[in-house]
C-alpha cells in the first residue's frame, strides 16, 4: 500500500515543532498537520522600534495596543486568555469552535495558531532535578541528552547564581543572562544584603533563564531590550515555535498541511490512517503513514486518542499548576524614572525548596510591569480612576509582578472526558472538573505566604494576591499517564501509546506531575527524546 | 434632522470630552474622540436607568464625575459607567498625544505633598460617592 508519509506529526506548538525537526534532521519524510492559524492584521502594524519611541510617536499605536475591536481593553480580566494582548489574540482563534470545553471549574486554553500556544510563552526554561523527572515518569539520562539538543537548538540565556541549580541542571551550552533592568538590580541586591536570612527560610533567588537570545544565532538576534516582547517577535531574539516550522518548510522532506483538524486514528498492518477534518472546505480527508506522532497538546491528544478508542474510557486525569499573582511595590524604585533598557519576560526566579531536595519547589517568577500599559492595573484599584491614574503614574516604576506556580498532583476530582455533542464541529465536546483539596489548598496559600514574606524582606511590598482560575497557568498534562505496561489511555516510557503498534506521544499527555518549574522545555525536550525513540523503533 | 447614529456619536463625543477632562484634565483631540466613538459603537453597552441616572450626573461637572465614579469604584466596580470611562483611559494612554500623562518621571521630593494631597482626596471622594451612589440607587428603584 502507498503510504502519504513515513511519519506524521500532528500539532505545529512547542512539542510538535520540536518533534517534526528531530525527524528532519534525521532526513526522513515528514507530514506535519495543523491548523495553522496566523496573525494577518497586527504583525505587519508594530513598528521595529523601543516601547518608549513607539508610544511617543507611533499615532497608529491604538491598533495594536488596544485591538482594532477593542479586544486589548479587558473588562473580564479573570477570564483565562484575556491576558493575551491584541497582537496574540490569534493564537485563542477559532478555539471554542475546533476545541469545545464545557466546565464551571476548569477553563484551560487552547490554541489552534500555527506554532501553537508557545506563540505566547513566557520564555521561562527550566531543566528538570532528577527527582521531578522521576514523579513526571522521565528518565534522566534520556532527558539529559534531550535537554541538551534543545537548548542548543532553541537557545537558552541564564547564569549559574542560586537559582542555577533549579533552572539550568548541569547543561552547559547556554548563552550568558540578559541584563537586568535597574528595579531587578535593586531587589538582586537586597537579595545578597538578605542572603543568609533567606536562605534559612528555604528561599533561594536568582535570575531567569529564558529561551531568550542574549547572542546572535543564524538568523535571529540578540536581544535589544525594546520592551515588546508582549507584542511582536521582531528580531526573533524569543524563541518561538513558528520558527521552527518556517526554518523546516525550506527542507525537501518536510510538508506542512494547514486547516487540518485530526480527529481520530486507526491503525493497519504496517501503518496508521489518519483522519482530517479540513476547517476551510469542512471536507474529510484520510492520510496514512508508518508512524503517528501525537503532539497537539494535552487535551487536543486526549480527544483524538478518545475517539479513535470509541470514548471506551468516561474519565482521563488531568494536572494543570495552580497560578497565582501578586503585584509589588518595589520601595527602593518609588517615583523614579523607568529606563528604556528592559524586556517584558521574567528577570528573576525566586525559589521555595522546604524539603532542601529539589523537589515539590515553589516557583515566583518576577517581572516589571510596564509595557502592558498602565490602564489595566488603575482598573484594579478602589479608587476614583482620575485620583488612581495619578498615583499608579507614580507608582510605575516601582511595580513588581510575582507571578507564583504551585507544583501539582493528580487526584479523583482533576479529570475531564468526551463526551457527544451534535451541534459541536467535530460531534463531541469535552467537559471536566478541577477541584483542588482543602488540604492543597492549604499548603498552596502557605507558600504564597512565604513568598509574601521572603518578597517583604527584599523591600517589594505585595498589595494583594489574586488567584487565577484553574487551566490559567496554561501548563497542562497528565491525561494519559506514564506506564510501564502496554494498556489503553497510556503513555509507554519510549513515548508509544499504549495498546498501538506505531502511533506515539510526543506532548505531555504521560505526564504524572507538573513541577511549578514552567513546564515548556522539558516537553520540548521530551518530544526530541521520543522523536529519537520513534526512529529507533523502525 | 440628524438620524439616530448621528445623535449617538453627538452624546458619545460629548462623553468624550468630559471625560478626557476628568482624567487627564487636557482638551480632547479629534482623533481620540473618534476612536472612542468607534469603541462605543462596537461595545453598544445597555446601561440601566440607574446607570442612565448615575451618567447624567456625572456629565454636570468634573467633581460630580470623580465622586460617583469614586463610589462606584467601592460599590460596582464592574458598572458599565466605569466601563465607559476606562475604554477612554485606555485610548488616552495608546495615544501620543497624551503619553506622558501615563508615563514615569523623575518626581521632586515636594512631589509626595502633591500625591499625599490627592490621596486624601481620593478617600474623600470615595466617602462621598459611596454615599451618594447609595442615595440615587434608592431613587432609582
Amino acid at each position: 500500500m502507498h503510504l502519504n508519509f513515513d511519519y506524521l506529526v500532528v500539532g505545529s506548538g512547542a512539542t510538535g515543532a520540536i518533534a517534526a525537526k528531530t525527524l528532519v534532521d534525521k532526513g526522513v519524510q515528514v507530514g506535519l498537520l495543523d491548523i495553522g492559524e496566523e496573525d494577518k492584521v497586527y504583525k505587519d502594524l508594530i513598528p521595529n522600534a523601543d516601547f518608549l519611541s513607539i508610544r511617543k510617536k507611533d499615532i497608529e499605536q491604538h491598533r495594536y495596543f488596544l485591538g482594532d475591536q477593542f479586544e486589548g481593553i479587558p473588562w473580564e480580566t479573570t477570564r483565562v486568555g484575556s491576558q493575551l494582548t491584541p497582537p496574540r489574540s490569534f493564537l485563542t482563534r477559532f478555539s471554542e469552535a475546533f476545541f469545545p470545553f464545557d466546565s464551571e471549574s476548569f477553563q484551560p486554553l487552547e490554541s489552534a495558531a500555527k506554532g501553537g500556544l508557545g506563540g505566547g510563552w513566557g520564555l521561562g526554561s527550566y531543566v528538570f532535578s532528577k527527582l521531578e523527572l522521576e514523579a513526571v515518569g522521565l528518565n534522566e539520562y534520556e532527558m539529559n541528552a534531550s535537554y541538551e539538543d534543545v537548548i542548543s537548538y532553541i537557545g537558552v540565556s541564564g547564569i549559574y547564581d542560586d537559582g542555577g541549580k533549579y533552572g539550568l541542571g548541569s547543561n552547559k551550552k547556554i548563552q550568558p543572562a540578559m541584563k537586568l533592568d535597574v528595579n531587578h538590580q535593586k531587589i538582586l541586591k537586597a537579595y545578597q544584603k538578605n542572603k543568609s536570612k533567606l536562605n534559612k527560610k528555604d528561599i533561594y533567588v536568582g535570575q531567569s533563564v529564558l529561551a531568550l537570545l542574549t547572542e546572535g544565532k543564524l538568523n535571529r538576534k540578540a536581544v535589544q531590550y525594546r520592551d515588546m516582547g508582549f507584542w511582536s517577535d521582531t528580531n526573533k531574539s524569543a524563541y518561538r515555535s513558528w520558527m521552527t516550522i518556517d526554518e523546516l518548510n525550506e527542507s525537501p522532506n518536510f510538508k506542512y498541511h494547514k486547516k487540518c483538524l485530526v480527529t481520530r486514528f486507526e491503525e493497519f498492518d504496517g501503518g496508521v490512517r489518519v483522519f482530517v477534518k479540513r476547517t476551510d472546505t469542512n471536507e474529510v480527508k484520510v492520510y496514512t503513514c508508518k508512524k503517528l506522532i501525537l503532539s497537539p497538546g494535552v487535551l487536543g491528544t486526549a480527544r483524538i486518542v478518545s475517539r479513535s478508542f470509541d470514548y471506551k474510557k468516561e474519565k482521563l486525569p488531568i494536572l494543570c499548576n495552580p497560578y497565582s499573582y501578586m503585584p509589588c511595590i518595589n520601595r527602593r524604585q518609588l517615583g523614579k524614572k523607568v529606563d528604556q533598557h528592559q524586556t517584558s519576560f521574567a528577570q528573576l526566579v525566586m525559589y521555595l525548596d522546604d524539603k532542601k531536595n529539589n523537589f515539590d519547589v515553589g516557583v515566583a517568577a518576577l517581572f516589571s510591569y510596564r509595557s502592558l500599559l498602565l490602564f489595566k492595573l488603575i482598573k484594579e484599584t478602589p479608587l476614583n480612576f482620575a485620583d488612581a491614574r495619578i498615583i499608579m503614574q507614580f507608582l510605575q516604576s516601582s511595580f513588581t509582578i510575582a507571578g507564583i506556580h504551585h507544583p501539582e498532583k493528580g487526584s479523583d476530582n482533576k479529570f475531564i472526558s468526551l463526551v457527544k455533542d451534535t451541534t459541536s464541529y467535530t460531534g463531541d465536546k469535552l467537559v471536566g472538573q478541577y477541584i483542588l483539596s482543602e488540604k492543597e489548598l492549604f499548603k498552596n496559600k502557605n507558600r504564597e505566604k512565604k513568598f509574601k514574606s521572603a518578597l517583604t524582606t527584599l523591600g517589594c511590598y505585595p498589595m494583594k494576591t489574586i488567584q487565577t482560575p484553574a487551566g490559567g497557568s496554561i501548563h497542562y498534562g497528565g491525561t494519559l499517564p506514564f506506564s510501564e505496561n502496554n494498556e489503553l489511555f497510556h503513555v509507554l516510557k519510549n513515548g508509544k501509546l499504549g495498546g498501538t503498534k506505531n502511533v506515539y506521544v510526543a506532548d505531555g499527555s504521560g505526564f504524572k506531575y507538573l513541577p511549578a518549574k514552567g513546564v515548556t522545555l522539558t516537553l520540548m525536550a521530551n518530544a526530541n527524546r521520543v522523536a529519537k525513540n520513534v526512529l529507533k523503533n523502525e | 434632522m440628524k438620524d439616530g447614529l448621528s445623535n449617538m456619536e453627538e452624546v458619545y463625543s460629548r462623553e468624550a470630552e468630559l471625560f478626557t477632562a476628568y482624567l487627564v484634565s487636557s482638551p480632547l483631540k479629534e482623533r481620540e474622540k473618534k476612536l472612542y466613538n468607534k469603541a462605543m459603537i462596537h461595545f453598544d453597552l445597555k446601561l440601566s436607568n440607574f446607570e442612565k441616572e448615575l451618567l447624567k450626573r456625572m456629565m454636570k461637572s468634573n467633581t460630580n464625575m470623580a465622586i460617583i465614579d469614586a463610589g462606584l469604584a467601592i460599590l460596582k466596580p464592574s458598572s458599565l459607567v466605569r466601563r465607559k470611562l476606562f475604554t477612554m483611559l485606555a485610548i488616552l494612554e495608546a495615544s501620543p498625544n497624551y503619553t506622558s500623562e501615563f508615563f514615569s518621571k523623575k518626581y521632586s521630593f515636594s512631589y509626595y505633598f502633591k500625591l499625599l494631597y490627592i490621596g486624601v482626596r481620593a478617600v474623600f471622594r470615595t466617602m462621598v460617592g459611596v454615599f451618594i451612589v447609595k442615595k440615587i440607587e434608592r431613587k432609582c428603584i
